[in-house]
């Protein structure tokens, strides 16, 4: 098919139709709007809130069942993990390459494999996927990885369990934040996740794993200063 | 199959009427998202603010579509992506089936995607052998069952668990359950077995960055990030409307659609695709091709009343918020675009002659344009289709006075129109309409009208003939609000 003949059939279409409106144009104006469009609507007060950021961020999380934990410390962050090992008796961990989660997994106890780098193949197979993430966003309970910044993603969506651990101070108040951050240096591939896979598609009955992780643990670790 | 058509609306409708079923299926929806939809904008401080932005930023793009659709596909180039342009949905399946054969692939999974359903694709696809699977778990269910999607965020809310279940024991060969989390995990082991042999992943396109190139992907699965990610070709379907200027933009669509949609701040799972992977050996596919495809679109740029069309972000509030819907569901409308939205775009996309009566499949309640998170002003768009109707049946008119009648009932539609759009004009109507009413009002109520009434205003001819209309109160709200009840009300509360 020759691709260009329709592009220029389509701009000419495009073309016209607007020419064709411009007569009536002016009689229906009314959500023209001359105000920056730079400029971020926030939607919540956040001036009034006492939380810190990571507060709020559980806060949201939770309220959409999912766990999130705010800890001291990366040894902390580590004894959480090795208790979810311990209990449930996991074979293989999909991990990412960021460097939180190496240093974490260098203090695991764990006679199974960590998987970096896995094959899909691998990847359905295991039975934990640990990730960091490259912000948070406070008023969603969102966590977002770029895909230039942190490679083997997958492991935070095929496991049936994803853990993802993240220091707390890389959590900003807005998603409006955060893509003005993102912008600044686009990766190729964006995730923002916020708790865990879920679908009401059966008479609108919630259900949690359907095709990503049905539990979702994330750690904060928030240093007190 | 369902074969239920627009031409058939009426008769679809009343057989919907009597499925009690489907009505209960239909009544949760509406309380269910209705309810969470509430909830979900009630804490959000100034919605009224981020739709009338979304709107400015849909209307301005919409008014330099070309340009933002050249620098869409430059900077999706610049980043590795390849773009195909489709006139129509014919043009658009032959791409995505000539892509599939270039690469001999067989194996085809699909994430949910309205535009793909508007142009049938799967039907084509399976006309050339490839039997896309859908993985989603709806539309899996609908693909299953060989029907057609009934509502745009729920595609299955027309079946019951029973009958899902009976399904997949017929299809999938499960044991007998009614328990949602087995039939789910069903889906799940069934569709992992689907995502690891497939070759090529398709998916829609919720918004594109112009700026960047970026498309966004919604979901609350995660299939479609399987389906984008697995596979080593991703084709993505976009209509030419999706297109948004900036990078930034995102934030107020990402605050409104979810919201409007499901009820929630925000969905599980975005992606945020810009072109092909930078690091041959990172995750992804290693081809991405875009297809912008018009299919009827441009068209609906000629005036500013059907322009609106374009802007819907797809997020399904309208449907669940309409008094018809809420009745009949989606499959009475037979086409697949349902409800409110679905009333005023089928007609544009596949034009007028078998889907006329949709435009006159609403009371004009006004409960859509309430809720629609970017204003689309759906029942003035039902006038304007209405009088486009009637013009054409005016035309196409043998006898001189049909042909009166209908230009008649086409100017009313018009004039209804303009006047309910704007305050002065709907001051002065009411006004003028008041006086009129004299002649045929008793007892508050307006019945039966004579014939000469039924011709000079048109629709209050067939509305009386079943019921009474009611008159126009002695003086408006406006006016006694103003004759001074504002002086009733503590100072602080007055405007």
């Amino acid at each position: 098919m020759d691709t260009n003949t329709a592009k220029s059939a389509i701009f000419d279409s495009i073309r016209r139709n607007l020419a064709e409106s411009l007569p009536f144009d002016e009689i229906y104006n009314e959500h023209k709007v001359n105000r920056p469009q730079d400029e971020i609507i926030e939607i919540f007060d956040n001036s009034r809130s006492k939380s810190s950021l990571a507060e709020i961020f559980r806060e949201n999380l939770r309220s959409i069942g999912a766990n999130c934990e705010i800890v001291e410390d990366k040894s902390k962050a580590v004894s959480f993990i090795q208790t979810r090992i311990n209990e449930k008796k996991l074979k293989k961990i999909a991990v990412s390459d960021a460097g939180l989660i190496g240093e974490i997994v260098g203090l695991l106890e764990f006679a199974g494999d960590f998987i970096r780098n896995a094959s899909k193949e691998v990847l359905f197979e295991t039975d934990l996927g640990i990730t960091s993430a490259q912000f948070g966003i406070a008023e969603t309970g969102t966590l977002v990885i770029e895909s230039d910044k942190e490679f083997n993603r997958l492991a935070s969506l095929v496991p049936p369990i994803h853990i993802c651990v993240l220091e707390a101070e890389k959590i900003h108040q807005t998603l409006g934040e955060v893509l003005q951050e993102l912008e600044k240096d686009l990766s190729r591939s964006v995730t923002f996740i916020t708790g865990q896979s879920r679908t009401s598609d059966i008479e609108l009955t919630l259900a949690l794993g359907v095709h990503g992780p049905a539990e979702l643990h994330v750690i904060l670790i928030e240093k007190k200063i | 199959m369902n074969q239920q058509t627009s031409e058939n609306f009426a008769q679809n409708a009343r057989v919907a009427l009597q499925d009690t079923t489907l009505r209960g299926a239909l009544k949760n929806l509406a309380k269910t998202f209705g309810g969470r939809r509430k909830t979900a904008i009630s804490s959000v401080e100034n919605w009224e603010e981020l739709r009338e932005k979304a709107r400015s930023i849909k209307d301005e793009t919409l008014l330099h579509l070309d340009k933002y659709l050249e620098k869409f596909a430059e900077n999706a180039e610049k980043a590795g992506a390849k773009i195909h342009w489709a006139r129509d949905g014919k043009e658009a399946c032959q791409i995505v089936l000539d892509l599939i054969n270039t690469k001999n692939a067989v194996h085809v999974v699909k994430s949910k995607s309205m535009a793909t359903e508007e142009i049938h694709l799967n039907h084509a696809l399976e006309n050339s052998g490839i039997e896309p699977v859908e993985t989603d778990l709806g539309e899996w269910i609908i693909q299953l069952a060989e029907e057609t999607p009934s509502h745009i965020v729920v595609p299955a809310i027309h079946k019951t668990k029973k009958q899902i279940a009976e399904l997949f024991v017929e299809k999938v060969g499960i044991a007998p359950t009614e328990d949602v989390d087995v039939l789910t995990k069903t889906a799940r082991n069934i569709l992992r077995s689907k995502f690891a042999e497939a070759e090529i992943g398709i998916s829609g396109v919720n918004f594109g960055v112009a700026e960047t190139g970026t498309i966004l992907i919604l979901e609350n699965e995660g299939n479609a990030r399987l389906t984008t990610s697995l596979p080593k070709t991703h084709i993505a379907v976009m209509g030419i409307e999706k297109i948004i200027p900036k990078f930034t933009d995102l934030d107020v669509f990402l605050k409104l659609l979810p919201r409007s949609g499901t009820g929630q701040k925000l969905t599980t799972y975005q992606s945020l695709i810009t072109g092909t992977k930078q690091n041959a050996n990172g995750e992804g596919p290693e081809e991405v091709h875009i297809v912008l495809m018009d299919n009827g679109r441009s068209k609906m740029l000629a005036h500013p009343v059907t322009r609106q069309s374009l802007a819907c972000i797809r997020c399904g509030a309208c449907l669940n918020a309409c008094p018809v819907y809420q009745q009949i569901g989606g499959h009475a409308y037979g086409s697949v675009y349902p409800g409110p939205i679905g009333a005023v775009i089928t007609p544009q996309l596949v034009g007028i002659g078998k889907t006329k009566q949709l435009p006159y499949a609403s009371s004009l309640c006004g409960a859509c344009r309430e809720v629609c998170p970017v204003k689309i002003d759906i029942p003035g768009l039902l006038l304007h289709l209405r009088a486009e109707i009637t013009e054409g049946e005016a035309n196409g008119k043998k006898s001189d006075s049909e042909a009166k009648g209908k230009f008649a009932e086409s100017l009313a539609f018009k004039v209804y129109s303009i006047a309910w759009g704007n305050a002065g004009t709907y001051k002065f109507g009411t006004k003028t309409a008041r006086f009129m009413q004299k002649a045929v009002a008793k007892n508050g109520k307006i019945g039966k009208v004579s014939n000469l009434m039924a011709k000079i205003a048109p629709p209050l001819g067939n509305w009386t003939e079943f019921r009474d209309a009611p008159t126009i109160a002695p003086k408006s709200f406006r006016d006694i609000w103003a004759e001074g009840l504002k002086e009733d009300l503590p100072a602080n509360e007055r405007e």
